[in-house]
């Protein structure tokens, strides 16, 4: 019986590394034609996502510090997940994170304010995704639909501290065009950098990966994952083994939030918009991170790749752009190979299901 | 009753033509024998009724007249040519139509709308209203076409199903279960409408059901049903309640075999014998007091009280859907209570809370296990944990060689089969799911033992097994609340035997007193 797991997983690998070839192939393939199409260097287009993620000099460091947020983002949506809810409101925790995150660190200076005004975020964020679990438990409203709208109650609200000068507006009156921005931080309250191979990225990088390795460890080894994963997978046995739904919902909802907020503070403080909170700051981190999500199946460390890729993708992307390829046509490039990602997850995804519901009735 | 059907029902094959007839006809599931070399015969103007405890074959044998089933052996005739009945389509076609137990309606969906579905034709509203409106005139099923779904009871939801099945204009109408959802007012419309539909438009009728009362009320003849064999088919004006119940749950004699035969007899007498006596002194372990229970406005348990005993297995029979189901989830932490009290051992629970109950000593072996018994996705080392992840953590962590170890440990002394501890439940057969199942809830060392239905969809041996587990936990001094439905489990395993019917318990009865004929009456709803 375990022989065959084993040959099952095997087939399993096997199938999903062809896919994905597969899958990156015709995603790579329909963005030649696409170029060419509209009168672009289509030859070079794999090439310059490649150089502008990783061959030119001092892009892998940029890669990584894009990656580092998307992956903060996917642990907290993975967290969320492994106890049956769906959070798909990150980009607004990340928003409402690095508003309250910069409501504070603009205030003062220093290795302390940073900390504070991290924890600040942090918190604002789950307090935001909290909401959501209230509404879930207290009133039956899916978390799907109000995490989603909470979103757009985040952009407005943020962007309303942005309009007064006692609350985020940038209140130097030397600097022109200073609408919609907030303050910049001052070089004491920034993450440190660090500088390897003419490569720099902001410590936030490493904060990710020991999270990573943090949230692997809670949710596999820790009584509190496997409470959750309870509650994930069965909610009405968890119930009678003694575990609240509501409380472990609720928690999780809470922690995935607070991870959000964390990434928009980590994100201000580590030099996105040049240290400034500026509306459209979460510059979609919070969807893409809960891709990373998906296409790493809940699983925190294999968040850590995936989270690289799709940074590449972000960085290849810019790149390409200024190798003369249009704007509207290097976001539909980006678009084909986040799809291309996408698709052996949801394969694997139904696949699963049908096996789970095949086995389920071939037993009554 | 009308004069063509009083008569010998084998004899008179000339005069009154079968419409369907199964020829011996056999299923198989595995190794289980759901339908055993079945004779029935529907004739047109005739209601007839199939008789049976729950598991005796008569929805198996219903699947196959309807096409959701095929049979292994045996053959169908309809009008006298031989039918192979491949899916619904071709049953419509042939005019066999069924109104299922469990209501297939779409809830948020309006009446015409649900009468419709399944329909290729462009959409007519308002041929679908007058549809409907006729229907309900001709056979005095009134109901609101543009009534929800949501906003209907359940008798009213019978006439949406009973009209979408009669629209079809069917020749063969088979009503399965029909009244398990509906108020005896309720029931009575129903018989009248049926009634109609036979006697003045010559339709044939298979009435499944296991209420004694309403098959001598409704049918013209019966056929008996048990363990997937046909036991007795007679005309229903020869038969009284009493020898239907006789013949329905198997006489007394055969009930000893069946103990015999699951190789329990020796350690089934000598502690009934003992408990007889012995079990009065003992403390009452779990008390329900007045439970009440209610869900959309409906008393699910109407003023419940129950005492079971240390030591003693107290068995709860009844027909399903009385109840049962709330009562296991009731004592699985899982509803909380409207009215009533629920004590463990001397101590009131807060029903609802999450592993209240649990905590208070009370096992469950879940009617469903998938349901809330296990975590199909973990490992069996898991789901042998579960509630106790104590046991195997230090400061929140989970010591994983202690948690195999625990797991080897419990596979070895509850005989589970398994790959091993880390395969995932779901690998596991339903025999050794459920043997996952009692060996989590007995480490627990608990006071109380719930067990609903747990020998259902098993095979023989895992039967045996499980209802020697149930003995030996009783004799270990745990109370036991045995729920099932099936009789012979009752019979065989209890000390005291209540009867569960309407959320509340309507008779009880010491194991010596108990005979399957009384049992058979109350559960027929007739009060012994």
């Amino acid at each position: 019986m375990s022989e065959s797991v084993a040959e099952d997983r095997r087939r399993d690998l096997i199938t999903v590394i062809a896919l994905y070839a597969l899958c990156i192939g015709v995603a790579l393939a329909a963005s030649a034609v696409l170029v060419a199409v509209t009168g672009g260097p289509w030859r070079s287009v794999v090439s310059a996502l490649i150089d502008g993620s990783l061959r030119k000099p001092g892009r892998w460091g940029q890669t990584l510090s894009e990656a580092a947020p998307l992956l903060i983002v996917a642990l907290g949506a993975i967290i969320a997940g492994r106890s049956g809810l769906v959070n798909i409101g990150q980009e607004g925790q990340v928003l409402v994170g690095a508003a309250c995150m910069a409501l504070v660190a603009t205030r003062g200076s220093g290795p302390l304010t940073l900390l504070v005004a991290l924890l600040v975020g942090a918190l604002a964020g789950a307090v935001w995704s909290a909401i959501a679990a209230v509404l879930k438990f207290g009133r039956k409203v899916p978390e799907v639909i109000t995490t989603l709208l909470l979103v757009f109650v985040a952009s407005q609200v943020t962007g309303y501290l942005l309009t007064r000068q006692s609350l985020l507006l940038d209140r130097d009156p030397n600097r022109p065009n200073r609408t919609q921005t907030s303050g910049q931080l001052d070089p004491e309250t920034r993450l440190p950098v660090i500088r390897v191979f003419g490569n720099e990225f902001p410590i936030s990088v490493v904060i990710g990966v020991l999270l990573a390795i943090g949230c692997a460890f809670v949710l596999n080894r820790m009584v509190w994952g496997f409470k959750l994963r309870m509650v994930g997978q069965n909610p009405r046995t968890a119930q009678r083994a003694g575990v609240s739904v509501v409380v472990a919902g609720s928690l999780a909802l809470a922690v995935g939030g607070g991870l959000a907020g964390l990434t928009g503070g980590l994100m201000l403080a580590g030099g996105v918009a040049n240290y400034r909170y500026t509306t459209g700051f979460s510059s979609n981190v919070g969807w893409e991170g809960l891709l990373v999500a998906l296409v790493a199946r809940n699983r925190p460390l294999v968040a850590i790749p995936i989270a690289v890729i799709f940074g590449a993708l972000r960085t290849g992307s810019g790149f390409l752009a200024s190798t003369g390829v249009g704007r509207e046509i290097v976001d539909i490039v980006r678009a084909l190979l986040v799809l291309a990602l996408l698709a052996p997850s949801a394969f694997m995804f139904l696949r699963e299901r049908r096996r789970a519901s095949t086995a389920a009735t071939s037993r009554t | 009753m009308n004069e063509a059907t009083v008569d010998d029902p084998g004899g008179d094959t000339a005069r009154v033509a079968p419409l369907v007839e199964l020829q011996q006809v056999t299923k198989r599931y595995g190794a289980v024998v759901a339908c055993r070399d079945v004779d029935l015969t529907l004739r047109a103007g005739e209601v007839h009724g199939v008789l049976g405890e729950n598991g005796a074959g008569k929805s198996t044998l219903m699947k196959m007249l309807i096409g959701l089933v095929q049979p292994d052996e045996g053959r169908i005739l309809v009008e006298g040519s031989p039918r192979s009945i491949q899916d619904p389509q071709v049953a419509s076609a042939l005019g066999v139509g069924m109104v299922h137990q469990h209501f297939s309606l779409v809830e948020p969906l309006t009446v015409w709308e649900n009468v419709l579905l399944g329909e290729t034709v462009r959409l007519d509203q308002a041929r679908a209203r007058r549809l409907v409106a006729e229907i309900g005139e001709h056979y005095g099923l009134q109901v609101d076409p543009d009534a929800r779904i949501v906003d209907l009871s359940a008798g009213l939801r019978q006439r949406v199903e009973l009209i979408k099945c009669l629209r079809r204009n069917p020749r063969i109408v088979i009503l399965d279960e029909p009244t398990s959802v509906l108020t005896p007012a309720e029931s009575e419309q129903l018989f009248h409408t049926l009634r109609e539909v036979v006697a003045r438009e010559g339709r044939a009728v298979a009435l499944v059901s296991h209420k004694l009362a309403e098959i001598l009320h409704a049918s013209d003849v019966v056929t008996i049903m048990r363990q997937g064999r046909v036991v007795e088919h007679r005309p229903t004006g020869d038969a009284t309640a009493a020898s239907l119940a006789r013949a329905m749950v198997g006489r007394e004699v055969s009930l000893r075999g069946e103990a015999a035969a699951l190789g329990a007899l020796d350690d089934l007498d000598t502690p009934v014998a003992e408990g007889a006596q012995g079990v009065d002194q003992r403390p009452v372990m779990l008390r329900l007091s007045e439970v009440t229970l209610r869900r959309h406005g409906v008393a699910v348990l109407d003023g419940l009280s129950l005492e079971v005993r240390a030591g003693e297995v107290l068995g709860i029979a009844g027909v399903e859907g009385n109840g049962q189901r709330e009562l296991g989830d009731l004592l699985s932490s899982l509803l909380p209570l409207d009215a009533g009290t629920v004590e463990v051992d001397g101590g009131r629970v807060r029903c609802g809370r999450a592993g209240a109950l649990a905590r208070a000593g009370v096992a469950v072996i879940p009617e469903d296990r998938h349901d809330s018994g296990c975590v199909l996705d973990m490992s069996v080392a898991e789901n042998l944990v579960l509630d106790r992840s104590h046991l195997v953590a230090r400061s929140g962590v989970i010591d994983r060689a202690a948690l195999r170890r625990r797991a080897l440990e419990l596979m070895a002394e509850f005989e589970i089969l398994a790959a091993g501890p880390d395969a995932p439940l779901r690998s596991l057969s339903g025999g050794n799911q459920q043997r996952v199942v009692l060996a989590r809830e007995l480490s627990h060392r608990p006071k109380v033992l719930v067990a609903a239905q747990p020998t259902r969809g098993l095979d023989v041996g895992a039967i045996e097994y499980m209802s020697a587990r149930i003995r030996r936990a009783a004799d270990d001094g745990i109370a036991v609340v045995l729920i099932s439905t099936e009789l012979e489990e009752i019979l065989h395993l209890s000390d005291r035997i209540v009867v569960m019917s309407r959320g509340s318990v309507i008779g009880g009865m010491t194991r010596a007193e108990a005979t399957a004929e009384r049992l058979g009456l109350l559960l027929g709803g007739v009060a012994a």
